[in-house]
């Protein structure tokens, strides 16, 4: 009760104070990668695959490397064979080890085969242009099914590889987790529904994409200067790829713009720091657009069937979770991909004793698929919401009402915790926090739901309707990962906070100086932070799986916490009174006995200067041994125009529960670009291929990402509930965002024009074939 | 070649080459606040000012702004002196990553010179060509309108 | 973004100077406009840039209800002019709002837009629905053509030795309106249609009709304009526009969108913007 009541009383914790960065990102100062010019630097440049799978038969350097300019080129023939994943995860890695630096194979078009630094673009582009390679080309398969299907090519026949499922069958991952009797509990079920939604290819789509410099400090170390979620994994990968000792690696991540998952991936910061180490100079290395469509991330494209069997109460009696993932040309977050379609969505609903969740991530000729935020729960929702509304109607029940009957409530627990995890199995949990109930019920009045869905509307060619979905996610990865925080005092009473956390827009420096700052009694401006920079900050994962505010703000506040006790009997001695009588706030020690004070200056002043001199400094760390879901109910409304198939949402209500919002407006923030990144999803985002693997519409111009214009009036609520394992009460916000617009767009489509739309995006095609079909 | 052109109120007096882009020289120059997103017009994180038009700098070439004046956002203000649209950006939350925020402003800069009073939709029409992926607009077309309030209250420059 | 090979950028002072140049590279330059697809579609083999909007053909200028526009007008210099705004309605102004975003529009003239007449284009449909006429000068003189006439030859080839200098947009005694259907709300056209119609005593006197993206360039569908001549304007002939169109119009498959699709919603679009033509007169 004692830490409720200190809570209540937050002066920085839950205000919108200004985001630390703000005001250099406002003025546009020189803080992203590219921003900084050093002398000397050379320009990389990829030659990528043209074929969708091929051996390299012999490459041919000699004209490119005689053009002047050109420093250096690396393919397969001049480096070490080491194997290693791109997926910056935590280590031992989930992911297979089936990618090289060059390989003697390529399998997607746009797949790595040689790379050049030259003085600069146009004498590098040259180079590409003049390198021969003679390819053999070979069978590809562009689904899982041809990649599963007997007699297919296979596409890692290395033998170095490790960590695949079952390369002979181009399977990269597979997952199998059965709870109770799945058919008993169907055969016992009243009612029983199905649904099978499809998700394509689409990309994260940052507005800077992936760049890197490196180059080398006054003492030769290696500096990599990147555009990454994971400097200390990239600290980590780059090392082993490179066979370099890490010590002789520095990783910076400066102001990155955007990552949402693709910068989670180790993609050019190898390639950079090869030819650096090559050539001895500085390389600046970023992707074009196009590049960032095809030789980056993606989104994993993925079939999920879920099956649904209930009571005629609406109780959920038994849930079966079959998913087919496309994991691309390589296995980066194969596994954990394909094991979060299950974890991060069947707790949802924890009232059905039986359970199967089972799938495969496949290895196709395509793009190279990899985390984007909701992390295969966006893929999971998207069927079982969709099955969840039609099983509502078949039961004739109120969508919200079978919800309600169903979710996890606070004080309850999931066999699936304990059963799936990141890649191993995970840990058993009960849910501390769970307020979806109001946010069920406060987003249901501001959409207007029980009106609106008891008449359809029509006005001419449009037909509206309003559709809903819940969704949670989690809030770190249990057990595995970790973040760590040092904070220290300056002389003035000023303090540095450094953090191996990566901020990537998100606002993550700001909210960890909050916690800080409460803690330590004085306001956000007198605390430096400094983050994300493998010499100067302590370890952390960095930015995914939602865990910055929950991991990094819990190692955060310990560090915040032994720091003000050091404060405290450093004044205790100035005071002469015992610690436990004194209080931090308002940037002054304050004895609650004798109402005597001194100013943080005059503590900072003592401890440095005058007696007992030492540095008031602390480092914790924290690895989450709960992953606390934060739980969404999302609402819209759609217009569907009958004559041409075009939808509109119009508009958009999420109703939160993050626990305490640390900062309100940047939590918002979060949840307001997830969801239009959901919109994207549903409305307009998809690679498209040749009948060759080679993608269509790798730019702007053609693949559509929503514009203001697109955007219809969203509304959020923070609905408050209070995580009693999270700092000051916080749960995670960043990705849970992302899983509602899908089904809840699609829901609403079928509640205007009785058509259900599985396939993503509804482009208006998709939507007037349906009404042909079915409508 | 040479070209004489005013850059954020200096004049300029510099070699380009004949086929490069604005967005190439100006980011020589040291204007970093111009962002390369896309080098085919198609995102808008390059946005800069030409005699007070919002341009796409990657697919301007340099040799147009002969004898023109260019704006970047290092023009509208400093970190100790921010232009009340930079202000209404960090008030409103309309800032997360940063990377579209130049283009986004400095095209905000624009519509605010003509229309005073625009309503959120003219807003969300004039920023419609600038992609932001984190936002999700809303807290973006929130800070123009309350710049917008600012400017009729008389606090601009 | 930076053009490769190219040598030297002029600014031709006047339309003389323009085609001089022009014929000094022998086919290794080009005029500039606004530039928004010159840099987006690099050329390999050019060596100079022509820029031509500093010859004083930036200008809109109204004529006996119709208009006359300097081919180096940017879309933006359309729009905030005044009787651009006032000619027929505001329709033309209509269509260069659904045109890309203010910052390109700030850049784009319609002159580049009339000689690169992109088939998924906006302009083209609306210019050939109104009927414009366009004119252009060589090292033989001044020439001139309707856009439809320009369009059918072999333009492409024209433009290279000719300067495009105005658009003459005709007046009209009616009303037009135009559609469009696309990805998103900023994008270029799945399909477009523009229609002007001229109501006499309750019945059709004149129509035009064009439909574009189809995904071919804007044209013209003749046979509708004279179905509809002389037919009293309601939803009894919005329907059998709407079967006609469906059944004759020829469409077909890009990778942006299906023939399949584009032949289902070709007739519908087309009737409704008939339909909201006829309402502009009603309100007129
Ligand atoms: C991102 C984007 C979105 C777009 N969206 C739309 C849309 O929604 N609807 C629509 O209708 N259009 C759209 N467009 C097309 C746009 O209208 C044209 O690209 C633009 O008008 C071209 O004008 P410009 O002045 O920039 O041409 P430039 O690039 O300068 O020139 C184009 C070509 O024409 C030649 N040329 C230019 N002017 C003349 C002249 N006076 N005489 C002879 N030759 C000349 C040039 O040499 C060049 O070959 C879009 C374009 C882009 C890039
Ligand atoms: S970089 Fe210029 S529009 Fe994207
Ligand atoms: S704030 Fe990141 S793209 Fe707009």
């Amino acid at each position: 009760m004692e830490v409720v009541a200190e809570r209540k009383r937050t002066s920085v914790v839950g205000k919108n104070v200004r985001k630390v960065d703000g005001v250099v990102l406002v003025c546009g100062r020189p803080k992203f990668t590219l921003d900084v010019d050093l002398p000397g630097t050379l320009v990389g440049k990829i030659l990528h695959s043209p074929h969708a799978h091929a051996e390299i038969v012999s490459i041919d350097t000699s004209k490119a490397e005689a053009l002047p300019g050109v420093a250096c080129i690396l393919h397969h023939g001049n480096v070490e064979r080491i194997p290693y994943t791109t997926a910056g995860q935590g280590w031992p890695e989930p992911s297979p080890y089936d990618s090289f630096l060059f390989d003697r194979k390529v399998r997607f078009v746009g797949d790595r085969v040689a790379a050049v630094a030259a003085e600069s673009e146009e004498v590098a582009e040259e180079a590409l242009r003049l390198i021969r390679v003679e390819y053999k080309v070979l069978p590809a398969v562009f689904s899982p099914e041809e990649a599963l299907a007997d007699g297919a090519p296979v596409i890692h026949d290395e033998e170095d590889a490790t960590g695949i499922h079952d390369a002979q069958h181009n399977i990269a991952a597979a997952v199998d987790i059965p709870v109770g009797d799945i058919e008993r509990g169907f055969s016992e079920s009243d009612v029983v529904v199905e649904a099978t939604c499809e998700i394509p290819y689409s990309q994260h789509t940052p507005i800077e994409p992936h760049c890197t410099v490196a180059y080398f400090d006054e003492e030769g170390r290696l500096v990599i200067r990147t555009s990454t979620q994971v400097p200390f994994h990239v600290r980590r990968i780059v090392a082993r790829a490179l066979g370099l000792p890490m010590e002789r690696i520095r990783v910076i991540k400066p102001r990155i713009g955007g990552g949402f998952g693709t910068k989670q991936e180790i993609v050019l910061e190898d390639v950079a720091a090869a030819l650096a180490l090559r050539t001895g100079r500085p390389v600046v290395m970023v992707y074009t657009r196009e590049e960032e469509f095809v030789c980056a991330r993606t989104r994993h494209p993925m079939r999920v069937r879920v099956k649904l069997g209930a009571k005629k109460d609406g109780t959920l009696h038994a849930i079966e979770m079959e998913a087919t993932s496309n994991t691309g040309a390589y296995g980066a977050h194969a596994l954990t991909v394909l094991s979060n379609v299950g974890s991060k969505t069947l707790p949802l609903y924890n009232k059905a004793p039986h359970l199967h969740f089972h799938g495969k991530a496949v290895y196709t000729n395509l793009p190279v698929a990899g985390a984007y935020r909701g992390y295969g729960a966006t893929q999971g929702y998207f069927a079982l919401e969709v099955a969840m509304d039609e099983l509502a109607e078949r039961l004739g029940m109120d969508p919200i009402e079978l919800r309600l009957k169903n979710h996890i409530r606070a004080g309850e627990t999931s066999p699936i915790f304990e059963k799936i995890g990141e890649g191993r199995e995970g840990k058993p949990m009960v849910v501390r926090s769970c307020a979806l109930e109001e946010c069920l019920k406060v987003g249901a009045e501001r959409i207007g739901w029980y009106e609106k869905r008891s008449r359809r509307r029509r006005e001419g060619r449009w037909a509206y309707g309003v559709g809903m979905a819940c969704a949670m996610q989690g809030s770190g990865i249990t057990g595995i990962d970790m973040g760590a925080a040092t904070i220290l005092m300056n002389e003035d009473g000023s303090f540095r906070l450094l953090v191996g956390a990566t901020d990537l827009g998100t606002g993550s420096d700001t909210i960890l100086a909050q916690i800080a700052a409460e803690v330590l009694g004085v306001p956000v401006e007198r605390i430096v932070v400094y983050s994300s920079d493998t010499d100067l900050t302590p370890f952390d994962v960095g930015a995914y799986a939602s865990s910055t505010t929950y991991v990094s703000g819990t190692a955060v506040l310990k560090a915040a916490e032994e720091v003000r006790r050091q404060i405290l009997e450093v004044a205790a001695g100035m005071l002469e009174e015992p610690p436990e009588d004194l209080e931090l706030s308002g940037e002054q020690v304050v004895s609650k006995k004798t109402g005597k004070s001194v100013s943080l200056s005059e503590v900072g002043h003592q401890a440095t200067y005058v007696v007992d001199q030492h540095q008031i400094a602390a480092t914790a760390s924290f690895v989450p041994p709960e992953s606390p879901p934060p739980f969404t109910a999302f609402f819209c409304e759609v217009a569907v125009d009958t004559e041409t198939g075009v939808v509109r949402v119009q508009r958009f209500v999420a109703a939160a529960d993050c626990g305490v919002p640390i900062h309100p407006k940047l939590a918002e923030g979060q949840l307001e670009g997830a969801i239009v990144q959901g919109i994207g999803h549903a409305l307009t985002e998809e690679l498209l291929f040749s009948d060759k693997g080679r993608c269509l519409n790798a730019n702007l111009f053609d693949y559509k990402i929503p514009s203001s214009l697109d955007v219809p009036h969203i509304e959020v609520v923070l609905v408050k509930s209070e995580e009693p394992t999270g700092p000051f009460g916080a749960k995670s916000i960043a990705e849970v965002g992302i899983n509602g617009p899908l089904p809840a767009i699609s829901n609403a489509i079928y509640h205007a024009v009785g058509v259900r739309l599985k396939r993503a995006p509804f482009t208006p095609e998709r939507v007037l074939a349906a009404l042909h079909r079915d409508g | 070649m040479k070209i004489y052109f005013e850059l954020n109120g200096e004049q300029q007096y510099v070699d380009i080459e004949p086929g490069e882009s604005l967005l190439s020289l100006l980011r020589r120059l040291g204007m970093k606040s111009v962002k390369q997103g896309c080098n085919t017009g198609d995102c808008g994180a390059c946005t800069v000012l030409v005699d007070g038009r919002a341009v796409r700098s990657c697919i301007t070439f340099a040799a147009k702004v002969r004898g023109r004046r260019v704006t970047t956002l290092e023009g509208l203000g400093s970190p100790g002196d921010l232009h009340p649209l930079q202000e209404a950006f960090l008030e409103a939350g309309a800032v997360q990553c940063g990377f579209c925020t130049p283009g986004m402003i400095l095209t905000a800069y624009e519509l605010l010179s003509k229309n005073d009073n625009p309503t959120p939709e003219e807003v969300r029409a004039a920023i419609s060509g600038n992609l932001c992926r984190c936002t999700g607009y809303r807290k973006i077309v929130d800070a123009i309108l309350l710049a917008a309030k600012w400017k009729r209250e008389g606090r601009w420059r | 973004m930076r053009l490769r090979g190219i040598k030297r950028f002029h600014y031709a002072r006047d339309v003389e100077e323009a085609l001089s140049l022009l014929s000094a590279y022998q086919g290794r330059a080009a005029l500039l406009a606004g530039g928004v697809d010159l840099a987006r579609a690099a050329r390999g083999d050019l060596e100079g840039l022509i820029d031509i909007t500093g010859m004083g053909l930036s200008y809109v200028r109204e004529e006996g209800g119709g208009l006359r526009i300097g081919a180096t007008t940017t879309l933006t210099g359309i729009l905030e002019n005044k009787a651009a705004q006032g000619y027929l309605g505001g329709f033309f102004c209509e269509v260069l709002r659904q045109v890309a975003a203010p910052p390109l529009r700030n850049m784009a003239t319609l002159g580049g837009a009339v000689v690169s007449a992109h088939p998924w284009a906006d302009i083209p449909t609306a210019l050939v629905a109104l009927g414009a006429e366009v004119r252009w000068s060589d090292e033989k003189g001044e020439h001139r053509a309707s856009v439809e006439e320009l369009w059918q030859g072999q333009f492409r080839k024209i433009f290279r030795n000719a300067v495009l200098t105005e658009i003459r947009l005709p007046a009209w005694e009616g009303a037009f309106a135009f559609e469009k259907l696309s990805r998103s709300a900023c994008d270029i056209a799945l399909l477009n249609c523009a229609c002007g119609l001229g109501i006499e005593d309750g019945k059709i006197a004149w129509a035009r009709v064009a439909v574009g993206a189809t995904p071919r360039r804007g044209r013209r569908l003749t046979w509708l304009e004279d179905f509809l001549v002389g037919n009293q304007p309601g939803e009894g002939l919005w329907r059998e526009v709407r079967d006609r169109v469906e059944a004759q119009v020829e469409v077909s498959s890009d990778r942006r969108a299906s023939g399949a699709w584009r032949k289902a919603v070709v007739g519908p679009l087309v009737a409704r913007t008939l339909k909201r033509a006829a309402e502009k007169m009603g309100d007129a």
